[in-house]
């Protein structure tokens, strides 16, 4: 719990992770509160999507711990100690992450609205006819009303990256993380994608996005943050962040991509 | 038939004509295409656990997988059906009970079956890497056990690259199930020689007997070529299907690939 009384709707704290000898990850800290919007950049290799891949167990930590909606992720607190957690409960837990990936990852043997409701009715155990309603009205509000029955590859990057961000939305999800959702995307795609994600902040989706798009920072982010080499070597409002930020490096980050 | 002169060689055609639809064939055809069918189907089963196992990071999975399949491929197929058939009683010390259990039939299935598996497991492994990595990623992220991931998620998306090849060792399977002559099983080919060992006409059963393998393999290349098409879905391009092109012509369109 913060200091607040209020527990955060996400929690990283110490977090480090390595691949072999590699420190990806050294030793994260920090609060997401509910409905609030982070974004975070960083160069290539700084950490920013194993951190999320992390936060729902896509990767084991090896130190330290992540806690969504005040659960421990991936582990079980028993008497102090943390213990992993079966795969069914890890599984349940992931079920109300949503996360969407640089590559879309779309499911192509299957329409887009068979992307959208397919773990509906397999991990949630909606019915088929409910699912579909749910699903429709999901690819209606990402602007897809007429796509349902097109297949992935039928579709443009942005299409697809809004099936995708709907897929995550249709389990209703606490918390949505985007990894670079925009970076595969050709450059007139890119705006309908951050609309859809706009909304979304708009109705108090708490939001970690790791993007380069720093107009959308600006704009909808309640935080920004800049991780490299494994660390968060700033973080403020994106008022600060940008206009004054603090640390060298963050100047030099901005200087390269602003 | 058409009456080509080989005066040297005896071949009558009219005895390949005489034999072709003899009962004796058509039964030994029957049971050739139903034991194919059946050891085909054991094979891609012991196939997908195989392959499964064979990935696992768990060494009490992957290490059996691995000796099967180095086994199974390493030796030779007739001696694993001779070491079922024959085999096997002997190490239950003759016992008539387990000898009557092992009809041909059934050590032929399981014979042919149990080798095939080894194929396979290479043939599904392959199709399972073939899949991006980040399918999986997106499965769990959904909140899929790997096991769901795997059966709604991978495993149909892998089964396009499976396909070909499992359509080519169907097609060994028909032929090679031949070699069940030697644990007695009256097949296609065993039919022919049942034959030819009264009337003495080995060249023609022989032909008969060939052009019933080449009927069934060609049957059964173009029902894959018309399986390979439908699961084409998701592509650009679909290749046309062989029904849905009938249907195009005799009726309404049939129903797409539901979700």
């Amino acid at each position: 719990m913060d200091m607040h009384g209020i527990v955060p709707m996400i929690r990283c704290e110490d977090v480090h992770k390595r691949f072999g000898r590699l420190e990806v990850l050294r030793g994260i800290t920090f609060d997401v509160a509910k409905g609030e919007v982070v974004v975070m950049a960083g160069p290539s290799g700084s950490g920013k999507s194993t951190l999320l891949r992390c936060i729902n167990h896509l990767e084991r930590v090896n130190q330290g711990r992540i806690y969504v909606d005040g659960q421990p992720v991936g582990y079980r607190e028993v008497k102090g100690k943390f213990v992993e957690r079966r795969e069914r409960e890890v599984a349940r837990m992931r079920a109300s992450i949503g996360m969407v990936f640089q590559r879309f990852n779309l499911f192509p043997h299957l329409t887009a609205l068979g992307n959208v409701i397919d773990a509906p009715i397999h991990v949630r155990k909606m019915s088929r006819r409910q699912a579909q309603e749910a699903g429709r009205a999901m690819l209606g509000k990402v602007g897809l009303g007429d796509k349902f029955d097109a297949y992935p590859a039928q579709l443009s990057g942005g299409q697809q990256q809004r099936v995708a961000i709907a897929r995550a939305l249709a389990m209703e999800p606490k918390v949505m993380l985007f990894d670079e959702p925009t970076s595969a995307l050709d450059p007139e795609l890119v705006g309908e994608v951050l609309e859809v994600m706009k909304s979304l902040a708009r109705e108090g989706m708490t939001m970690i996005v790791v993007t380069h798009e720093m107009g959308f920072a600006r704009e909808v982010a309640d935080r920004a943050m800049l991780i490299d080499e494994g660390v968060i070597v700033e973080e403020g409002p994106p008022a600060q962040f940008f206009n004054n930020p603090r640390h060298e490096r963050t100047k030099l980050f901005l200087s390269k991509i602003l | 038939m058409m009456s080509i002169p080989l005066p040297s060689l005896e071949f009558d055609p009219h005895v390949v004509w005489r034999f072709l639809f003899n009962s004796v064939i058509l039964e030994g055809a029957r049971t050739t295409i139903i034991v194919a069918i059946l050891a085909q189907a054991l094979g891609v089963v012991l196939g997908v656990a195989s392959a499964l196992m064979r990935m696992s990071k768990n060494p009490l999975l992957n290490i059996p997988a691995n000796f099967y399949v180095w086994f199974f491929r390493g030796t030779p197929l007739l001696v694993q059906l001779l070491f079922w058939f024959n085999g096997v009683p002997e190490l239950f010390g003759g016992n008539p009970d387990i000898t009557r259990q092992l009809t041909p039939f059934r050590v032929a299935v399981f014979g042919l079956g149990v080798n095939e598996g080894a194929y396979m497991t290479e043939i599904v492994r392959a199709g399972i890497e073939s899949v991006e990595a980040g399918q999986m990623d997106a499965a769990k992220s959904l909140g899929m056990t790997y096991g769901k991931a795997m059966r709604r998620i991978i495993l149909p998306q892998a089964l396009r690259v499976v396909l070909p090849p499992t359509g080519n060792e169907f097609i060994s399977m028909l032929k090679n199930s031949s070699l069940c002559l030697v644990i007695s099983l009256v097949e296609l080919l065993n039919a022919a020689r049942s034959i030819y060992v009264t009337n003495l006409k080995v060249l023609e059963l022989l032909a008969v007997a060939s052009i019933w393998y080449l009927v069934m393999t060609t049957v059964f290349s173009i029902l894959q070529a018309e399986l390979e098409a439908r699961l084409a879905v998701g592509m650009r391009e679909r290749p046309p299907t062989l029904f849905g092109r009938m249907t195009e012509a005799f009726g309404p369109s049939r129903a797409r690939f539901r979700d």
